[in-house]
């Protein structure tokens, strides 16, 4: 049967290489993102690529898209089996005192309301079909916490312990619910504030296989967590991070 | 064929969960070597993987033995001429309290399990430097994590797997060689029946939140997994497997 993936976050360097590779798969995937014209983009590389894929933007901080978006995907697909929660980002870097309080609700809401509003969507549709597979995207900084980074921590590690609790409420439907924690990756969105070279060197001496990851390497985790081999696992936090923790 | 041309060493590998991964890489097109202190069974699952038609070496195996290891690894490049991927499995699960554990059923487990995670990667990881790419996984246990009733040194070994595994890639990350733990639950194997009846190990197997029995297959996927090219960027980790019986 063909398999509907629904990604979040589809535009960007890690959601779009899951995408195209979840695609190469065999699977539908419908491309989310806030941001209509990176979504189209992703859909395009799919479809040249001979993959099936539909582009469809969402805010997932807004309920109510949330809910348009998969209402729209249930009845076009009729299904949903993976739904790979990848939209997030850290946004700032500051020290805590100039965080205004909208700047935290924003770094919470996008990384962790976000994902709960998307399972508390497609859960039921998973447990309807009695099978189903939820991704969540962490950090290592959801693990270690980050100085400037408060927020974006706060909001990883709560996702990796809500992951937990929702592989427990599913799992008896044979739902599997999984965390991907990727460490310092080389998308669009981190090249365009640093120069390679001042990434070089701010990463290699910390990483032991001395270089930062490529999207397609955390892509490559994301899809395994979707087949028949990682039928066992669920719960789990699984870092990609060449060695960083 | 994810792991074609690769050659991989599975110790522990005549029975149970190694017996999984070597038949899961022998079909993913790995050349194995089956090294195991039972040298019968291990020829079995040569003979397995043959028939698969994979190349196949069965050597007799004590981990815990420095002259028996350094055969191992002669015996690996006479025959394939490199080594790609090292699977620790082998290990033993003795079963006996604390206060009346002798010394030479604690040293038995340490050595074994840990101790022969040393040698082997010991003898295997300087090919790999030379090939500037390897991947060795050590098979650990959810045990490592939550601890178990008269099995101390078992816990203790294999924690110590993990703290073994997160050292060595941070020694092997800039030669390209990465180095992971699998934490299996309690799978359905032969080990969990050696100290527990037949009902108790099912009604065990089948209490997880995924309901799912845990079979060596599963441990295998991970290993093909971490085994295979699309894991390039992951070292240092411990997966749990677990059909979610514990998250950490």
């Amino acid at each position: 049967m063909n398999q509907v993936a629904l990604i979040t976050g589809g535009g960007g360097g890690i959601g779009g290489a899951t995408a195209r590779r979840m695609a190469a798969a065999g699977m539908t995937v419908v491309v989310s993102y806030y941001d209509r014209g990176a979504t189209e983009k992703v859909r395009g590389q799919i479809a040249a690529a001979g993959g099936k894929a539909e582009a469809l933007s969402v805010d997932v901080t807004q309920a109510r898209e949330v809910k348009a978006l998969v209402t729209e995907v249930a009845q076009r697909f009729g299904r949903v089996d993976v739904l790979a929660n990848i939209a997030g980002g850290s946004f700032y870097t500051k020290r805590i005192e100039d965080f205004s309080w909208a700047e935290w609700k924003e770094v919470i809401d996008v990384n962790l309301k976000g994902t709960f509003l998307m399972c508390r969507e497609v859960a039921p549709i998973m447990r309807q079909q009695k099978s189903g597979r939820i991704l969540n995207t962490a950090s290592n900084y959801g693990v270690t916490g980050s100085a400037l980074r408060a927020p974006y921590a706060a909001a990883k590690a709560g996702i990796i312990t809500f992951t937990r609790s929702l592989a427990l409420e599913l799992a008896a439907d044979g739902i599997r619910v999984n965390t991907v924690a990727p460490g310092p990756t080389d998308t669009e969105r981190v090249m365009e504030k640093e120069t390679p070279e001042a990434r070089r060197q701010r990463w290699h001496s910390l990483i032991p296989l001395g270089r930062t990851g490529k999207p397609e390497e955390i892509a490559e985790l994301f899809y395994f967590l979707t087949t028949p081999e990682s039928a066992a696992i669920t719960g789990q936090t699984f870092h990609c991070n060449g060695g960083l923790i | 064929m994810r792991l074609k041309g690769k050659v991989a060493v599975i110790t522990g590998g005549a029975q149970g969960l190694g017996r999984a991964i070597a038949l899961g890489m022998a079909r993913a097109g790995a050349k194995i070597v089956v090294a195991d202190l039972q040298a019968d069974k291990a020829e079995g699952v040569a003979q397995e993987a043959r028939a698969l038609g994979a190349e196949a070496l069965a050597l007799e195996v004590n981990v815990a033995s420095e002259p028996a290891v350094q055969r191992l690894a002669d015996e690996t490049f006479k025959r394939f001429g490199r080594v790609d991927i090292l699977v620790n499995d082998a290990g033993v699960y003795l079963k006996s309290p604390v206060v009346s554990k002798s010394e030479e059923e604690w040293e038995r487990t340490l050595n074994i399990n840990l101790g022969g995670n040393f040698l082997c990667a010991r003898a295997f990881v300087p090919a790999m430097r030379r090939q500037k790419s390897g991947r060795i996984i050590s098979i650990a246990s959810s045990i490592a994590h939550t601890g178990a009733k008269e099995f101390a040194d078992y816990a203790a070994s294999k924690a110590a797997i993990i703290g073994f595994v997160k050292a060595l890639a941070r020694e092997l990350g800039p030669d390209g060689i990465t180095v992971n733990a699998i934490c299996p639950g309690s799978a359905n194997t032969d080990m969990p029946r050696r100290h527990r009846s037949e009902e108790e190990v099912m009604a065990r197997l089948k209490a997880t939140p995924l309901g799912h029995v845990l079979e060596p297959d599963d441990i295998a996927g991970s290993a093909l997994f971490l085994a295979s090219d699309a894991a390039s960027y992951i070292t240092g980790q411990a997966y749990n497997v677990n059909c979610g019986t514990y998250m950490i």
